[in-house]
Formats: structure tokens, C-alpha cells, sequence
């Protein structure tokens, strides 16, 4: 059964120029689409082959690429099978479409990601703070957002190494990493 | 004529025989009867509940959990604390009865635990309100826990347990380290600075830099509204 789906599902996902599909699993299909190709794929596979939930669009910085990459999770109750949809859009300026007309959760995820990485959705009803109502600083998701000197510069730190574990780390024991070691700033190099 | 200054006064604090008696009573029956808010900002307050009932019972030494904080002796912060979330646990400490007591539960309210690279979370508890006792581990066990409630009654008994005091007596200490994390503007609805003149808490720390520049902004409060279908009105734009 999940055989046949599969197949179909391929056939339809073809009627789409410029589409790389990679199936993961009988149950997962990797799709990658050029930016401008992302709403009409989604309207087919919510039109024509049930995938009515939109589970989660998830981002990713690739500071080297100069890139963000979004991933829409699409979901089918009926094939139970689950479509990740990958665009790549340019960092600068970071603007995108907004898919809310298609899937209303889409407002939720949108307005997530723009507080994280600042990506702004176009269409979409909301772009005001959503978790971080009270923070004025770059969104923190960005890779180039040093959240290491951030917290050098507003918050003090305090080392907790009591005798016991002291004599834990004199045994040979107790710490795995040192924070020299782990932590960047503190790096001897 | 001699002077009133010649005059020999004995000066004798406390006139009664049994008031060290009467205060040590006090202590005891104190640290008996502990009721803890239930606040848990983080992870840590899983551990409670089965603190608090029937296999590890809290209350067989008298701790009991309480839902309002005016009604509540100690405060435990179970767990990482969010800058956001500070600021509503400071309100929430400031808004206690004293004697309170604080106790930090978890790795995250000495340093920031496995918090410790966040931009959200704060790092030293003790820097923004005094803190009686810190119970560390990831998370500790409900025996830990107890452990400490344990101590923590020792310590009020013995009267050593007095760090709330502290808040008043170097408010400019704590306010300094709020206002670094929250802006200039800060400002609680308590008023420390006028309760420690009342409850005559002044020390050397209670004013300085950052309560003038509390002051410099500082609104009055005002006493809610509290006439009936108030917030039923439409919000003018």
C-alpha cells in the first residue's frame, strides 16, 4: 500500500520543474525546490494528495553560503506520511513569502523564525515579538549573534568547585571536560 | 547644676527576663511551620511533588506547599532562571511578608548549569536577591531537598536565617545588578526604599547610585481601580 502511495506521490511531484526529490524512507520525502517554485508545490500537495498540516517550518542559518534555508514539514493523515520541503533564500535581505493563506499555523512559525533570525515573511498577519518580549538585541539565532560575549558583557559568572569535588577530581574523577577546554572564550590556544 | 548628661541612664534594650525565653519560642515555632510558594521556574520542580507527598512527606517536619506569596515563608527557585522570568520572581519575593527565605534548587541558580553559554538565562541568583541556601545537583533528589529544608530549619532556630534583611539593608546592591539587567527604567510595584525606613531596615547599602536614579523616575503607587466592569470597556485606540 505504502509502495503504491509512494510511487504516486513521485508521479505527481514531477509535474514541477526544477524539483529534486530524495526519499528518505517509505514514510519521508526530502524535496528540494527553487524559493519562487515553494507555494505552488505546497498547494499541489495540499490540494491534490492531503497534506492538510503543516507541522513545523524550521530555519537555518548558513553563514558561509550567505543563506537561510527553510524547511516546511508537511504532513498527510491519510498516506501518514511526512514531505520536508527545502528552499534556500539570499541573507540579505532575508524577505520571504508568507504561506498563511495555505496553512493558517504557518502565522505561528513565521513569526518564531522572524524573532529569531529576523527573516521577514511577507503576508503574514503578525510580525511582532512572540517569545522574546522583552528583548532588544539581535535575534539570537543568527550565527554571526555571539551569545558567548553577550553573556561576558551583561551577566557575572561564578565557579562552583567544592571540596568534594575537589577531592572527587583528585581521585581521578569528577569533571570530564574542564571548562578550559569547553568553554571558547577560556580556550588556551 | 548637673548636667542631663550626668545623669546615669541604664540603657537596657529588652526590660523582661523571659523575652530571650520568648524569642527562642518564637524561632522554634518559626521554623516549624515553613509553607513554600509554589513558583518553579525550571526543571527542578519535578522533585517536588514527590517531596511533598506521601513517599518522602515534607509535611511530617511542617513544610507545606502555598499558593500566594504574601502567604508564603520561603521561596524556592527550582531551576534556571530566565531573565524574563526573574523579573517576575523579583516581584514575587518583593511581595512576600518577612521574615522569607530563599533557597536556590539546581546547578542552574548557582552559575547557569548546562545554561551557563544562554543569553536567556541569568547566572548568580544571589545577585539580584538574597539567597539563604543553594541545594546544587541536576536535579537534586527529594532527600536533597529535605536535606536542605532540614538545614534551613536549623538555621532559622539558631537565628541565623536573617538574609532577608539583607535585601533592605543593601538594596542599592541588588538594585544596581537589577537595573544593569533590566534597564534604567526598572521598577517594582513594592516600594523597598520607603518599607526599609518604616520597618527601620536602613543600612549603609540601602541608598546609593541606583536608588537616586530610582528615584528620579520612580511613579507613586497608586491603589487599583477596582470599580466593577472596569476592563470591560472597549480599548480606544
Amino acid at each position: 500500500m505504502s509502495q503504491e502511495i509512494a510511487h504516486w506521490l513521485d508521479n505527481l511531484l514531477e509535474e514541477i520543474e526544477g524539483i529534486e526529490i530524495r526519499r528518505k524512507s517509505s514514510r519521508r520525502v526530502r524535496v528540494d525546490v527553487p524559493a519562487d517554485a515553494l507555494p505552488a508545490l505546497l498547494e499541489l500537495l495540499q490540494g491534490r494528495a492531503g497534506y492538510i498540516h503543516l507541522s513545523a517550518i524550521s530555519c537555518v542559518d548558513w553563514i558561509d553560503d550567505e543563506e537561510f534555508e527553510l524547511v516546511y514539514h508537511v504532513w498527510s493523515y491519510e498516506n501518514h506520511s511526512l514531505v520536508s520541503a527545502h528552499i534556500r533564500i539570499a541573507r540579505e535581505p532575508g524577505v520571504y513569502l508568507s504561506v498563511y493563506d495555505l496553512y493558517q499555523p504557518a502565522a505561528f512559525f513565521e513569526r518564531d523564525i522572524h524573532e529569531m533570525y529576523g527573516i521577514h515573511f511577507e503576508g503574514s498577519p503578525n510580525m511582532d515579538k512572540f517569545i522574546l518580549t522583552e528583548w532588544d538585541g539581535p535575534p539570537p539565532m543568527l550565527k554571526e549573534f555571539d551569545s558567548e560575549a553577550y553573556i561576558n558583557e551583561h551577566l557575572s559568572w561564578q565557579e562552583y568547585n567544592p571540596p568534594w569535588l575537589q577531592a572527587l577530581i583528585a581521585e581521578g574523577g569528577g569533571v570530564v571536560i574542564p571548562p578550559e577546554e569547553q568553554r571558547f572564550s577560556r580556550k588556551k590556544s | 547644676m548637673s548636667s542631663i548628661n550626668q545623669i546615669p541612664v541604664i540603657n537596657t534594650k529588652r526590660g523582661n527576663p523571659l523575652s530571650k525565653v520568648f524569642d527562642e519560642l518564637v524561632r522554634f515555632c518559626r521554623s516549624r511551620s515553613l509553607f513554600i510558594l509554589h513558583y518553579c521556574t525550571g526543571c527542578g520542580a519535578i522533585e517536588l511533588p514527590p517531596a511533598m507527598t506521601s513517599r518522602f512527606d515534607m509535611e511530617r517536619l511542617g513544610i507545606q506547599p502555598m499558593v500566594s506569596p504574601r502567604q508564603a515563608d520561603i521561596l524556592l527557585i527550582t531551576g534556571y532562571v530566565s531573565i524574563k522570568t526573574l523579573k517576575r520572581v523579583i516581584l514575587t519575593y518583593e511581595q512576600m511578608g518577612s521574615p522569607k527565605y530563599v533557597i536556590g534548587i539546581c546547578s542552574c541558580t548557582v552559575n547557569g548549569g548546562m545554561y551557563w553559554q544562554s543569553y536567556a538565562t541569568a547566572k548568580k541568583l544571589d545577585e539580584y536577591m538574597p539567597v539563604d541556601l543553594y541545594i546544587a545537583g541536576c536535579m537534586p533528589r527529594p532527600e536533597a531537598v529535605i536535606a536542605g529544608l532540614q538545614q534551613l530549619m536549623d538555621r532559622i532556630h539558631s537565628g541565623e536565617a536573617n538574609s532577608w534583611e539583607d535585601y533592605f539593608r543593601n538594596y542599592d546592591y541588588y538594585l544596581g545588578n537589577q537595573q544593569k539587567l533590566f534597564g534604567d527604567n526598572w521598577q517594582t510595584p513594592t516600594d523597598i526604599l520607603t518599607e526599609a525606613k518604616h520597618y527601620n531596615l536602613m543600612g549603609e547599602g540601602t541608598f546609593g547610585e541606583h536608588t537616586r536614579l530610582l528615584e528620579q523616575h520612580q511613579k507613586p503607587l497608586e491603589a487599583l481601580d477596582m470599580r466593577l466592569g472596569n476592563n470591560l470597556k472597549e480599548p480606544t485606540e
